[in-house]
């Protein structure tokens, strides 16, 4: 209902402005051509850019469309230590927007083609949102779902990153971002990158980036993060709309002993050994099992919490992602110009099927994830920066020459400092070799050890009915054991829109669950036995606009 | 008899084959293909192109249409199904997986659907008018026109949560595996599967009895001074089923291509969720098993329908 009211809301907007707007049109036509003309595309002035933001009232949406789940974005960044103070915040002003699109000459029979590229009815409905909302300010656009090969369709760069033309043909792109590091976020608005199709050659804009990677030090980098933030804001080379937000759930019959709750998209600090479970037989309910196969760590480490219970990383990490100590490694050191790190592994590690872990383990999972496709953007970026990467990578190198194993002990060596080394290993496990040596690491999700992994996580596969059920049990030997009582995990097969997850938590066989679907909360939230925990998760969502000149804007 | 089962067994080869290049090639229609769908968007949308190239390379989505259709054709042939491309599983154990599932469900509803179907249906004909024919004839309608996730969302509601007599969904609970224990799992989904086809079978029997009542033969057989019951069960009831098992006979696919909305509701895991799963990822391997069977299926019950039908109905002669 309350959708329906916003989308009402909008059209009343969208009638009354039209019918007040249309005598001041015909005064500016005379006017000398507009600068953009020159560069073949009126996206290319900023007023115009700008505009495309004051137009639409993101926090209404959120109110509405949202109902408060979500976050207006002012920036990539979400709030908090990272995101720069003062950035202008592109309040909701129609009136401002007519004006920066009168002066920049906006051309009023031209239609931006926006494409975007998910299924769900909520993308569908912000779209038709905006679309009105951009109506209200005078400016048509055209909606289009792509489909079958994105990254052709949305990323592929001009051969002249100044001039263009563009290799893409939209106007404007709906998407996200979903950032491990803020670096995800970045990386990608220099002109070198190989997915910027949208934002043409610029000196300083380059120049910012790269400042962002130059230290291993926190706090300048957090300063390089929020000069960046600043030039792209009031440059408005991408349109920020909103962070989405995900959801935890817990129930009343689960006491986490103050663990802290934090992005379980990604692997942190949970301690579930030490949890407890008010159940005689030590069973914990949860969503998010394996639909066709229990997840390879490549592109996503931890998206489903039984990534997390499976396997262990080298380091640890909290609830917001920083590394907190050992995990596989006993202690772990960086050297002070942060160009090697050196990890003391435990000896008293075994996998589940009983064999010990070792410190070749932990060469072999790099060998294998610099190999694998469609690795996370973070951890490629950590393990190509390791000294003798590209060789291994390109075959010209039997191993990696920066990774050395002596006993017990494995030392990395880089060849460019990585600001996120650490958090690479905070959270891409390390792999058995005795069972994936012999995989191609290409097709490796399709192999048979996706179907029952083994890992040296606090829990074991015990029985997997695939898009069913499956069922972890406590690992006995693990290095570790807890002060709680859990022993089993049972988890419904779902993804992380679980459709079965109210009527599961309603008949008491949730306890802990992971979601985005905003809708599930609302129905969580009436279960008197559940508690809901909103989590950032650092995922923002966002247009891109494409400053290139293409066929249909070319006049 | 024998040559017209023979010939039209013979005319199953053709027909697969014309229909499974046709199923293949509208695979082949659809955007993109599974490598977009292997990954999320949001990463496919990270990935550079080359490396998108090996990985189609090594699933082998690069050769020529024709040539996949033709390596498909043969694997059948050798009796080999195929992997599916999302999980590397064999496609014949993720059938064996999931049809048992789906043959428990669809067998249990077509059951309760023809029994009850067929029984009310010609009880409402032959009380043509009264109370109960009216009842049954609103209650059909009902049945006909409510969706399925509706009722079944309902029932949940008032026999998982109101009255906590059944479990909510799922085949089984763990360590409670044999048939016996799992039963409560399958009562709630056959019964709403089962109803809601129940609707179909008893308006169609129910016209088709009335249909057959109003013909001469039942005149004839009612002056050769049968008793009642004679007459309307031997001879009424018996010409009267023939359409009634076309209907049924059309359902018998089912069997394989599965409930989908009902396996959704009741978290079942059987055949329809996979497909729809496989043709959303455009896993062309397990697709094409399960359309194989399901047209073979198709295919088979037409030839039992025409069998059936001449053994009912002593008008119609196969030749």
């Amino acid at each position: 209902m309350k959708k329906l009211l916003s989308l009402l809301l909008v059209l009343l907007i969208s009638v009354s402005v039209f019918a007040g707007g249309s005598q001041e049109a015909a005064s500016a036509s005379s006017a000398a051509e507009p600068e953009w003309v020159s560069k073949g595309t009126p996206l290319a002035d900023v007023r115009v850019r700008q505009a495309l933001r004051y137009a639409i009232d993101m926090d209404t949406i959120v109110d509405t469309l949202f109902e408060g789940m979500a976050q207006t974005a002012v920036s990539l960044t979400s709030p908090g230590d990272w995101l720069a103070d003062g950035l202008n915040e592109y309040e909701y002003n129609p009136e401002l927007a007519k004006q920066l699109l009168e002066e920049a000459g906006w051309p009023k029979d031209y239609t931006l083609d926006v494409v975007y590229y998910y299924s769900d009815q909520q993308t569908v409905d912000l779209m038709a949102i905006i679309q009105q909302y951009w109506a209200a300010v005078g400016v048509k656009s055209s909606f289009r779902k792509l489909e079958g090969d994105l990254t052709s369709q949305l990323w592929i760069p001009p051969a002249d990153m100044v001039n263009g033309p563009s290799e893409v043909k939209w106007d404007i792109a709906y998407a996200a971002i979903a950032a491990l590091s803020e670096s995800e976020f970045y990386d990608r608005f220099e002109s070198t990158a190989t997915n910027n199709s949208s934002i043409p050659y610029d000196a300083k804009l380059d120049e910012l980036v790269q400042a962002t990677r130059a230290s291993a030090d926190t706090e300048v980098q957090k300063a390089a993060f929020k000069e960046l933030q600043k030039y792209i804001s009031d440059n408005m080379l991408v349109i920020p709309l909103y962070h989405q937000i995900a959801f935890v759930y817990t129930s009343d019959r689960l006491d986490m002993k103050g663990n802290a709750v934090g992005n379980d998209q990604y692997s942190y600090e949970k301690n579930i050994l030490d949890w407890t479970i008010d159940s005689p037989d030590g069973m914990m309910y949860t969503n998010c099992g394996p639909m066709e196969f229990y997840q390879a760590p490549n592109v996503n480490p931890g998206q489903f919490p039984y990534q997390e219970f499976l396997f262990d990383k080298l380091v640890n990490a909290d609830a917001s992602l920083n590394p907190t100590g050992g995990m596989l490694a006993e202690s772990y050191e960086v050297s002070p110009d942060g160009m090697q790190i050196v990890f003391n592994l435990r000896d008293d590690v075994t996998w589940h099927d009983g064999e010990p872990f070792t410190a070749d383990d932990v060469t072999f999972t790099i060998e294998f994830y610099l190999k694998s496709p469609g690795l996370n953007a973070v951890a490629l970026n950590t393990f190509r920066a390791i000294k003798g990467a590209a060789a291994y990578a390109d075959g010209t190198a039997e191993s990696v020459e920066g990774v050395t194993v002596d006993g017990n002990t494995v030392t990395v060596t880089f060849e460019r400092i990585d600001p996120n080394a650490l958090l690479t290993f905070s959270q891409w496990p390390i792999l058995p070799e005795h069972l994936l040596g012999s995989v191609n690491p290409v097709t490796a999700q399709q192999n048979e050890f996706w179907q029952h992994p083994i890992g040296t996580g606090p829990f074991k596969v015990s029985e997997t009915v695939l898009g069913n059920y499956a069922i972890l049990d406590r690992y006995e030997g693990y290095y570790r054991t807890g002060t709680g009582n859990i022993q089993r995990i049972f988890m419904f097969a779902s993804n992380e829109n679980d459709a079965n997850l109210i009527k599961n938590a309603e008949s008491g066989q949730i306890d802990y669950a992971f979601s985005k679907n905003v809708t599930d909360t609302q129905g969580i939230e009436l279960l008197d036995n559940m508690t809901v925990h909103p989590v950032n998760i650092r995922y923002t969502r966002l247009f891109f606009v494409n400053e290139f000149p293409h066929p249909a804007n070319i006049k | 008899m024998v040559n017209f089962i023979i010939r039209k067994v013979l005319l199953l080869i053709p027909m697969m084959l014309v229909i499974s290049f046709l199923i293949y090639a509208g695979i082949e229609l659809m955007p993109g293909d599974a490598v977009d769908f292997l990954l999320p968007p949001d990463a496919l949308a990270t990935m550079n192109p080359q490396e998108l190239e090996i990985l189609r390379e090594e699933l082998g989505l690069n050769d020529p249409f024709l040539i996949r259709f033709f390596n498909w054709l043969v694997g059948i042939l050798h009796g080999d199904f195929g992997y599916s491309i999302q999980s590397g599983v064999p496609v014949s154990t993720l059938l064996a997986n999931t049809l048992p599932a789906t043959l428990e469900l669809s067998v249990a509803a077509l059951f309760i659907s023809t029994l009850f179907g067929t029984l009310l249906g010609v009880v409402s004909a032959l009380k043509k008018g009264s109370i109960g024919d009216n009842i049954l004839t609103v209650a059909g309608m009902i049945g006909v026109a409510i969706p399925q996730f509706l009722f079944g969302l309902i029932m949940i509601i008032v026999f998982v949560f109101n009255l906590g007599w059944l479990p909510v969904g799922g085949r089984m609970t763990p360590g409670h595996e044999a048939f016996f224990q799992r039963l409560d799992h399958l009562i709630l989904p056959a019964v709403v599967l089962g109803l809601s086809m129940t609707a179909g079978v008893m308006r169609y029997s129910r016209a088709s009895m009335l249909d057959s009542l109003g013909k001469d033969f039942i005149k004839t057989a009612r002056s050769k001074g049968l008793p009642e019951w004679r007459v309307n069960l031997l001879h009424g009831l018996r010409v009267a089923l023939s359409p009634v098992v076309v209907l049924i006979g059309f359902r018998l696919p089912m069997l394989i291509g599965g409930a989908v909305v009902i396996e959704q509701v009741f978290q079942w895991p059987g055949v329809g969720q996979m497909f729809v799963a496989a043709v959303r990822t455009q896993n062309t391997p397990v697709i094409m098993m399960v359309a194989f069977f399901s047209v073979l299926i198709v295919l088979i019950a037409s030839i039992l329908i025409d069998i059936v039908t001449a053994l009912l109905d002593p008008r119609v002669k196969l030749s």
